[in-house]
């Protein structure tokens, strides 16, 4: 009986009452209703995150516009490659004149772990030595090894017997 | 079982549904910058527009468990 006019009184104890306001039994109830509100908000961050990255294309300066004297035509003969740095001297390139005669140029930094590619004359590809992966002519796309994602391209122009480099793209 | 117990197992339930949303929009960020990074433009905006459609499932839910809350607390 004495206990219990004791926890009367204690409930009456404003002091530590507003210090600790839940009752333990609620104390479960509230921890999970606090972390909803905390994925929530993460799920809001994650969202916006997203949007963020879907306009962000729209917003970063993508490639570059230089036009740059590659060389000669004569000397990219074909099933033939050359190598050159665009758009600053960082930037190692591959321009790769097909068996077809068609001009190509690549990116020549692998887009697995940035070794260099090189041109691979019997399997008509571009050919990173590091891990064995393998690059199309056509689009730079990756055919074999480990690289998921395409070598940036680079467009070249030709004209007047000399070859330009005009654009690297993203 | 009292309304806060019953309470307690629908927020737990709640709380599992939120947290498997946000794995869910976790998981579209990574494919998001993965594409970003390799030039697929044309999966940035879906994997955008159903981060939000998770959000929203989100704050519908967290909503419910503040009037939820509300009533417990009205009817106390």
């Amino acid at each position: 009986m004495n206990d219990q006019e004791t926890c009367t009184a204690c409930k009456q104890d404003k002091k530590w009452r507003d210090d600790f306001p839940i009752e333990w039994e609620g104390d479960n109830y509230v921890s999970r209703r606090e972390m909803v509100k905390f994925l929530t908000l993460g799920s809001l961050f994650l969202a916006v995150a997203n949007w963020l990255m879907a306009f962000a294309p729209r917003f970063l300066r993508r490639g570059s516009h230089n036009r740059q004297l590659l060389g000669l035509s004569d000397d990219l003969r074909r099933n033939g490659s050359a190598l050159f740095r665009y758009p600053t001297a960082k930037d190692l390139c591959i321009a790769v004149r097909t068996s077809e005669g068609k001009l190509v140029a690549y990116s020549q930094v692998c887009t697995h772990l940035s070794c260099a590619v090189i041109y691979d004359k019997t399997e008509q590809s571009l050919f990173c030595p590091c891990h064995n992966g393998r690059f199309n002519l056509e689009q730079g796309a990756p055919i074999a090894g480990p690289p998921t994602r395409p070598l940036p391209r680079i467009r070249l122009e030709e004209s007047d017997g000399r070859i330009y480099v005009t654009e690297r793209e993203a | 079982m009292s309304t806060r117990q019953q309470g307690t197992v629908l927020f737990t339930g709640i709380l599992f549904l939120v947290a498997t949303t946000v794995v869910i929009q976790l998981w579209l960020l990574t494919v998001s910058m993965e594409a970003l990074l390799s030039g697929a433009m044309r999966t940035l905006l879906p994997a955008a527009a159903a981060s939000s459609v998770l959000l929203f499932v989100n704050a519908g839910l967290l909503r419910y468990v503040f009037r939820f809350d509300r009533q417990i607390r009205s009817s106390k």
